[in-house]
């Protein structure tokens, strides 16, 4: 889902990254805190387990696939801000090890992919967790990956709007490329996944607890 | 062989530069002299950098442009400029060439060394997804061999999630190991 490097111009990437750098800034000094040797670990780990997420891919009928998000699913366990943080680490790895998205994306890709996403669905989950957690999951990771993948339609539809030599794609292209397998595909799968991952959590924290 | 760490770090500053500038090239002449200005400056790392940005960047973008291309002429009926497509397509290429390039030639855990918070974040994520990514693939080998059938899209997202449980749960357990084993080397 994410935007690759090269189409986008610095008049929106730069801007991205003076959003994106201050809420690294507090998010990290958040999580981080003063006692590193405690969060680091957690930080990394939960990044690990939101990269191999991504890399997990669910069979669909007709011979293709999809992956996995799983930012929201963060959200809802840990927080919109942790998945902030997670998601955005995930794609500077894969911008450095595996050419997936790129560096100059990166601003734009978190507050899409690690902020906007998991934001909304942590807020749809507030209201619906306590009294139909599993409904509450199943909305939150549909919304949640449909406010991304709008975000990074946005995005490009902005950007063929201020210089269509940049970026040929019109915005109606984009949004029917984009949101058209999201609604219809993409955001019943990572539902049913945030669903079954998080009635699975909630089981073993209650195994472990009580 | 690798640059010192203070030249790395010089070299990732320049290369964060040079992308932002690769990424408003609208020319084509001047996106072609670009790539053959990196495989100048990095000889020994362009071919492997060539067949990895082949591989990665440039399909991607392809698909996306064929697509645009194609509903601009049989959609909207019109023939479009082809100069932007051919831009974008070299301007991503050239981008994932550079990244893979400089990659191939810095030490970017030595020129990580003055921010630790940094870098130790880097290696503990880096080693921990080898081993989970180990785990989901095992545990969807073992999906696939206990049904009688080809695992539906549900059985996968079922699986899916067991295994994202099991991550975090792993996960958990592996950041409190690792934060001891820091304390007890003085951290």
């Amino acid at each position: 889902m994410h935007i690759p490097d090269g189409f986008l111009a610095p008049t929106i990437t730069l801007p991205a990254y003076a959003v994106a750098a201050p809420l690294w800034i507090w998010a990290g000094r958040k999580h981080f805190g003063p006692n590193q040797i405690e969060a680091l670990p957690a930080v990394g780990a939960l990044t690990a387990v939101a990269f191999v997420l991504q890399t997990i891919m669910i069979p669909l009928p007709g011979g293709t696939s999809t992956h996995l998000v799983g930012a929201s699913l963060l959200a809802l366990v840990r927080g919109p801000l942790v998945a902030f943080v997670c998601e955005s680490l995930v794609l500077v790895i894969q911008a450095l090890f595996f050419g997936a998205g790129g560096i100059t994306v990166l601003g734009v890709n978190a507050l899409a992919m690690g902020l906007l996403g998991p934001l909304a669905a942590w807020l749809v989950m507030k209201p619906l967790g306590r009294r139909v957690p599993g409904i509450g999951a199943f909305v939150a990771g549909y919304v949640g990956l449909q406010v991304s993948t709008l975000a990074v339609a946005l995005t490009l539809g902005l950007q063929h709007f201020l210089d269509p030599g940049q970026l040929p794609t019109p915005l109606a292209v984009v949004l029917a490329a984009m949101m058209a397998p999201s609604l219809l595909v993409t955001g019943l799968i990572e539902a049913l996944y945030t669903l079954f991952a998080f009635r699975v959590l909630v089981r073993v924290r209650g195994r472990n607890t009580g | 062989m690798k640059l010192r760490a203070r030249t790395s770090r010089f070299v990732l500053l320049a290369w964060l530069v040079a992308c932002f500038a690769f990424s408003a090239l609208t020319n084509l002449a001047w996106l072609a002299g670009s790539i053959a200005g990196v495989a100048i400056v990095f000889p020994r790392q362009a071919p492997r950098a060539a067949r990895r940005a082949l591989l990665t960047a440039v399909p991607l973008s392809l698909t996306i442009l064929l697509l645009t291309w194609a509903h601009a002429r049989f959609v909207l009926h019109v023939f479009p400029d082809l100069h932007a497509y051919a831009a974008l397509a070299l301007r991503a290429a050239l981008i994932a060439f550079a990244t893979f390039a400089v990659l191939g030639r810095v030490d970017l855990l030595g020129a990580l060394a003055p921010w630790p918070t940094l870098s130790r974040l880097v290696v503990i994520t880096l080693a921990q997804i080898h081993a989970l990514r180990l785990l989901a693939r095992e545990s969807w080998l073992g999906l696939q061999s206990r049904l009688p059938r080809k695992p539906a899209v549900l059985d996968g997202l079922a699986n899916a999630g067991g295994v994202t449980a099991t991550m975090l749960t792993l996960s958990a357990r592996n950041a409190r190991e690792i934060s001891d084993a820091l304390r007890s080397r003085g951290f």
